[in-house]
């Protein structure tokens, strides 16, 4: 991430939950928070357990953010922003922590006089991880059509083209989901099962012998012992943690999105 | 198949928000969130994460590579054996972060010296982003995911009862050459915890014997040596891991080491001066009265190790002789032989302390920091006493002290005081690159020792030329020291870390026995010198062998 897409993010976020920007240039930026976002950054609970019980004036914190360090933001009280720092990592697990569930309707482009149905749609964007003492990741954006139960790739990608309302367009009509959000949820799950199963796994085979390899020293180690003392168990345990391979799917967010029927 | 495990808990919220209407994100933070995880997410097996985080970090090529193969061909279980001063605690930090950034590690302990705690605490937090937490109330265990401490607080009850609970996706234990023998309660310890993944950290892993370093490696990957049969059948009579092609190789498979000369870094020079001291009459005559006490037989000592521990004091100074008799003649059962009172006698007969008058000298005429380091006590203390008589501040520093007091020493030496006076225990991890003059008031036996203590100043950060003055008495144990190890096998001159296979081709132990029986037991003069020519000529055998090793592994 660049310093400038971290700048870019970080206002976003700010804005997004009506923040002040004070101040902003290539250089810096100072956000007057809001209590509600001051509680989220600012770690006192002190200060906001005080001033409900005293009933005193909410001050909430400025903070200002630096993400390109020059001779004069050496003598602003600031704090430098880049990828591996504490604040960035913060406001990214509020930022997954506030964006997770939506509900957004399609706005018409043009004015339009008759009744306009809206299709639903289930969103979900998921993390697919291949775990065991490597790790990697892949995101995947799937829909579902609540309809006709078609599924597609790349959604969020589609989404992004689309011009999105959280409020229902005037002279607009949702159609009902034939198939319940529980149930469409179930067939993106199977969807993304059968994804996974046409993977290369390899990774965890060789994972596999790995830790095969390891478990047979470890028993070679204890050969001829009669009765195994606890750390051979202690650390056949932690060779099966360190080597089993596992598959994690984990949510980032999802919604449902009433979207115009395209031809 | 494979299992997958999905995530229920997302379903379930969102199924109640659907029922319920809300609450609904905006579409902004929507998509910040997606962005976010995007960000966050690691798409290939290979490469490292770490530097990507860490931007106004800059690691050496080696020490980022160290960080690769432990990641991607060692499956994070790894001896980081580098020399002295190399980055040992920046190799670890990066290997901890890139296995935190890709999600498999969240439970660390990190046990350290504890001279060492705040320091890995505030390198963690501070180069690294790693919210590591120091040890001080039992809940920590519990409640902190980074927890460093010191082992021998971590052994002990309670504290060990509530680790052993634990999971731990990571241990690193820091110096790690103190876990060679497995009867101790250390070992014993660390042999019992849950490691996921494990980094053992020591400069010093060849200098010991075979079977340490079958120790060292069952912790870490148990059988990967064999068992304990098995090894002492098959590589038993083994003397080095040098003279072994086969077993090098093993352990060079969870092993990396780095050495100063392969890393390409510039290195600040090292300037060696042995300085050789005059003892006054008095103190003569009182060397000579200990040295006359090997004559009353071993009635009174039990063992010869008394007598050439004596003679060591001796040189040192009269308060570090004084407290040893003293305690033996409290010790003494019936009534104090007379050679004790007559000792006595002259070590109150001595008034001044030709050592401490040439160190006052070195330390004006530098005029700068100066480290001492000396083995005992009571000379620390002296020290300091004399060096403040004459307007120098001083500050001591022994391994005893508590991790705060050790913190706020260094502090104040770094601030305010001109020299820093340590005991040998405090020669162990702690850095002092600030400092760059060195005065070894006496000299250890085991060279390894000495390099740990030059390696306090020089080490990576350290831009100026280092001084290394080497105090020896002239006609003394010392000086037969200082000429065999400092002298004779060009100790200084050497690329360091060529002591190390010098070390490992003769076995330290029985350097140490040679030396003792040279210097003691020998009934003349003549007799010394050809025991210590012997020696010599051991250490220079030995030198040869770790050479042709050498050529032999680059062929």
């Amino acid at each position: 991430m660049q310093q400038h897409e971290i700048r870019h993010f970080v206002e976003r976020y700010f804005r997004a939950n009506e923040c002040a920007i004070l101040e902003a240039n290539d250089e810096y930026m100072t956000v007057q928070l809001t209590v509600e976002m001051d509680k989220e950054l600012m770690n006192r609970p002190f200060y906001w357990h005080y001033i409900e019980r005293t009933g005193g004036t909410p001050q909430p914190m400025q903070l200002t953010l630096i993400t390109k360090p020059t001779e004069k933001t050496k003598t602003l009280q600031g704090e430098r922003l880049h990828f591996g720092s504490p604040r960035l990592h913060q406001i990214f697990r509020s930022a997954q922590k506030r964006g997770s569930f939506i509900r957004l309707y399609e706005e018409p482009d043009a004015f339009q006089h008759k009744h306009v149905p809206l299709h639903p749609w289930l969103g979900l964007n998921v993390k697919i991880s291949y775990q065991c003492d490597r790790k990697k990741d892949q995101i995947l954006s799937l829909g579902l059509h609540l309809i006709g139960g078609t599924i597609i790739e790349s959604f969020h990608e589609r989404l992004q083209k689309r011009k999105l309302t959280p409020k229902i367009p005037d002279y607009c009509f949702t159609i009902s989901p034939l198939i319940k959000p529980k149930s469409g949820i179930g067939r993106l799950e199977q969807y993304i099962r059968s994804r996974i199963a046409a993977d290369d796994h390899t990774w965890a085979e060789k994972a596999k012998e790995r830790w095969k390899e390891d478990l047979a020293l470890l028993d070679h180690f204890y050969e001829g012992i009669e009765e195994k003392p606890e750390c051979y168990y202690i650390e056949k345990e932690a060779l099966e943690q360190q080597y089993k391979p596992r598959i994690i799917v984990s949510v980032i967010n999802g919604g449902i999105f009433y979207l115009l029927p395209r031809s | 198949m494979l299992d997958i495990e999905m995530d229920e808990t997302w379903k379930e919220e969102f199924i109640e928000r659907f029922e319920k209407d809300g609450p609904w994100a905006s579409w902004e933070m929507y998509q910040l969130a997606l962005e976010a995880a995007m960000h966050l997410s690691v798409p290939e097996f290979d490469g490292l994460q770490a530097p990507k985080h860490l931007p106004h970090l800059t690691p050496l090529p080696h020490q980022l590579e160290v960080a690769r193969q432990v990641v991607e061909n060692m499956n994070g279980k790894a001896i980081l054996a580098d020399e002295v001063g190399l980055g040992k605690t920046i190799e670890a930090g990066l290997i901890l972060k890139e296995y935190m950034i890709r999600g498999l590690v969240k439970k660390v302990l990190i046990l350290v010296p504890a001279s060492l705690v705040s320091q890995w605490v505030k390198e963690l937090n501070e180069k690294f982003f790693i919210p590591a937490v120091q040890q001080k109330k039992s809940y920590v265990w519990e409640q902190c995911d980074v927890v460093v401490s010191s082992l021998d607080t971590a052994k002990k009850s309670p504290h060990r009862e509530i680790i052993y609970k634990q999971q731990y996706d990571m241990v690193i234990i820091d110096e790690a050459h103190k876990l060679k023998n497995n009867k101790t309660k250390n070992y014993e310890f660390v042999q019992n915890l849950k490691k996921k993944f494990c980094l053992l950290l020591t400069a010093t892993p060849i200098q010991n014997r075979i079977e340490e370093i079958f120790n060292l490696v069952s912790l870490l990957k148990p059988g990967h040596l064999g068992n304990a049969e098995y090894f002492a059948k098959t590589y038993g009579k083994t003397r080095s891991l040098q003279t072994n092609e086969h077993l090098k190789a093993l352990v060079n498979k969870v092993m990396i080491r780095n050495r100063r000369a392969d890393t390409g870094i510039e290195w600040s020079k090292r300037h060696v001066e042995p300085v050789l001291i005059e003892f006054t009459k008095e103190e003569r005559e009182l060397y000579e009265a200990v040295q006359a006490l090997k004559h009353d037989g071993e009635l009174l000592f039990g063992s010869q190790f008394s007598l050439i521990t004596m003679l060591r004091e001796a040189c040192s100074s009269r308060e570090a002789l004084f407290l040893t008799v003293k305690n033996m003649m409290d010790k003494y059962e019936g009534d104090v032989p007379d050679s004790f009172h007559k000792l006595m006698e002259k070590i109150n007969a001595v008034t001044t302390n030709s050592k401490a008058e040439k160190a006052l000298e070195l330390i004006r005429s530098i005029n700068d920091k100066v480290i001492i380091f000396t083995e005992y006590r009571a000379t620390q203390l002296y020290l300091q006493w004399f060096l403040k008589q004459h307007g120098i501040s001083s500050v001591p520093f022994r391994g005893g002290f508590k991790r705060g007091k050790k913190d706020w020493m260094k502090e104040l030496f770094k601030n305010h005081a001109q020299v820093f006076i340590a005991t040998e225990a405090g020669g162990e991890g702690i850095n002092l690159q600030f400092c760059r003059h060195v005065i070894n008031y006496d000299l250890p036996w085991n060279p390894m020792r000495l390099e740990q203590r030059i390696g306090r100043v020089h080490r990576l950060g350290q831009t100026d030329d280092v001084y290394i003055y080497n105090f020896a008495v002239k006609n003394t144990v010392e000086e037969h020291i200082l000429t065999l190890l400092y002298e004779k096998i060009r100790l200084f001159e050497r690329v360091i870390g060529e002591l190390d296979d010098i070390l490992a081709k003769m076995n330290f132990a029985n350097l140490e026995r040679y030396l003792q029986d040279a210097l003691v037991h020998s009934r003349s003069e003549g007799e010394m010198k050809i025991k210590m020519e012997n020696i010599t000529a051991m250490i220079e055998l030995a030198d040869q062998l770790a050479k042709g090793g050498e050529q032999y592994a680059a062929t």
